[in-house]
């Protein structure tokens, strides 16, 4: 009884020592890094909350509730406050296009990427190992980043924002992709290779109607993140309403920014609606198939 | 067994109906993929993927990709890497701060907790809303609020991470049994007893390693937020980007690379060990 008690003893000790390692040792990481990101002591122009009381107050529009609906000469009204809605409405158009059309060429580019990165599929292990290294690494580079380096080369347009996100969607993908495919039946793949059936036949029968409804929802999903991606697109100059955005910001219209916030809000709320129901119909058929 | 193109022709002659479908459905289908892709066309125009203009682009890329060699730091080793700790600190600030915010949002998130359905949903709905925002669009606004440096650029991440984390720690405590809860309060456990010795501790290795993750994600986004003005290593990319110092560049994404790829191996480690202890 006592040797237990002892070792019982011993062994919280080592616990609460430990514990406590972790803890300074986390304490110390958050100090130096609220130390090192201006949070201590930092000049923020002022009181932060004053700060913040003073920002949300210039972001609120001064909507007059006598003058609302007058045209947009009028200051107060809400065609004053949205003042450039149809290119708005074009630059969240381009914003949604450069989005579909990246996340259709990424979910190519992923679906055939899958199939070397897969392992019950790969022609040969080196080819799954190099593509699995590979879309780890564009992986880790953010869609901005490529899309700053390739605004250098394309110019200021969608199509380096186009390019850029269609290589995170493929690589992420690609990853996402293989995962269903390592959990595939074999059994199909096997039937059509036995019936006489090439490399692609074996992957246009026999593996894709069986991972065709997952993959479809992931990419999706992805379209629905690229949404929001896109978005931030025009401030690197790559396209999309983000340029409206970071031109309202130098010229310290705050309203227009919330204006054109709430634009994007807006249409993610709805791309994320479209896509949920018909993630959900597909679904539906997934069963059936 | 195997079926020739004559076997084909024979059955197509005796039974066209099983082998096709009716004409009407045949011109249907041609006709409503004929408008998809002619619709997609259009948006690849619309958004300049046209051939010239990517092969104009991708020669020039392919000069600035012969440019990345050999990547050098041209002697600002020192300063790259302090950048690199610099974004890394707002990651880890930004983490602690949305971890810190999104426990009362998850908690207000949580069916079990806020049972009201239309409630719940509004609440799931607002997450899921703001989810879609980036950190980037965030810190447009409030790096010009506090003044450039990391400090809007923490808040901004934050902000961005505040309901997707909301949304995980939520579907977290969902997930969490109920019975170690009770049984405490049975065995004469007061409120706090039960959330101490039965919520926490099914809950928090799930949490930590879902904050885990943030903090990986973070670290990919901090390093945007460098080019709208919170410094770091977005900041040093963007300079040698704007002089077309590109084997600079290299040297920054090569070490950049590196530094994701060790955090998510070091972040991965520690996961498994609050999993599986």
């Amino acid at each position: 009884m006592a040797r237990f008690e002892a070792k019982r003893r011993a062994l919280m000790l080592r616990q609460r020592f430990s514990n406590a390692l972790v803890l300074i040792g986390v304490t110390a990481l958050l100090g130096v890094s609220f130390y090192v990101s201006d949070f201590f002591g930092g000049d923020h122009g002022g009181n932060p909350l004053e700060r913040i009381a003073s920002l949300i107050d210039r972001l609120v529009p001064d909507l007059k509730a006598e003058v609302l609906l007058e045209s947009r000469e009028t200051p107060g009204s809400f065609s004053s406050w949205y003042y450039d809605f149809p290119r708005w409405l074009g630059l969240l158009w381009e914003t949604v296009q450069i989005a579909i059309v990246a996340t259709v060429f990424g979910t190519i580019g992923g679906g055939f990427a899958s199939l070397l990165a897969s392992k019950n599929l790969s022609p040969t292990p080196w080819v799954h190992w190099l593509t699995r290294r590979t879309l780890e690494i564009v992986r880790t580079l953010p869609d901005l980043i490529v899309a700053l380096i390739l605004v250098a080369a394309f110019g200021i347009g969608p199509l380096p924002g186009v390019i850029a996100i269609t290589l995170g969607t493929t690589a992420s993908l690609g990853k996402l992709f293989s995962e269903a495919n390592e959990n595939i039946d074999p059994r199909p793949v096997e039937a059509i290779k036995a019936a006489g059936g090439g490399w692609w036949a074996q992957m246009r029968f026999g593996m894709l109607p069986q991972v065709l409804p997952n993959h479809a929802s992931y990419a999706l999903m992805r379209l629905e993140m690229n949404v929001g991606g896109a978005a931030a697109l025009g401030v690197v100059g790559a396209g999309g309403i983000g340029i409206e955005l970071s031109r309202a910001i130098t010229w310290t219209q705050f309203d227009t920014y919330f204006a054109i916030l709430l634009m994007i809000v807006g249409l993610i709320f709805v791309i994320d609606l479209m896509s949920e129901a018909i993630r959900h119909r597909l679904m539906g058929l997934g069963g059936r198939a | 067994m195997s079926v020739s193109v004559a076997d084909y022709a024979e059955a197509l002659r005796i039974a066209p109906a099983a082998m096709r479908r009716a004409p009407m459905e045949r011109v249907l289908r041609i006709a409503g993929f004929g408008l998809i892709a002619a619709g997609f066309v259009a948006m690849c125009i619309s958004v300049d993927l046209t051939p010239t203009a990517f092969a104009k682009g991708f020669s020039k890329m392919l000069g600035f990709m012969s440019g990345m060699f050999p990547p050098t730091a041209n002697g600002g080793e020192v300063r790259i890497l302090t950048a690199l700790a610099a974004t890394f600190a707002m990651a880890v600030a930004g983490t602690a701060l949305a971890v810190a915010g999104a426990v009362p949002l998850g908690l207000l998130g949580a069916k079990t907790i806020v049972g009201q359905p239309v409630l719940h949903f509004i609440i799931r709905r607002t997450f899921d809303v703001f989810r879609g925002i980036p950190a980037l669009v965030w810190a447009l606004m409030l790096i010009v609020a506090f003044g450039l440096g990391p400090f809007g650029g923490v808040i901004a991440l934050a902000l961005s991470d505040l309901p997707r984390v909301a949304k995980l720690y939520a579907e977290a405590l969902e997930n969490a049994d109920m019975r170690p809860q009770e049984g405490i309060r049975s065995a004469g456990g007061g409120p706090i007893k039960a959330i101490r010795f039965g919520l926490l501790p099914q809950v928090l290795p799930v949490m930590s390693s879902q904050s885990l993750y943030v903090l990986e994600s973070n670290f990919r986004n901090a390093a945007i937020l460098g080019i709208v003005g919170a410094g770091g290593i977005g900041y040093e990319l963007e300079e040698r980007i704007r002089i077309f110092a590109f084997d600079q560049v290299a040297w920054i994404v090569i070490a950049y690379v590196i530094c994701v790829m060790l955090l998510d191996w070091v972040s991965e480690r520690i996961r498994t060990h609050l999993i599986h202890g």
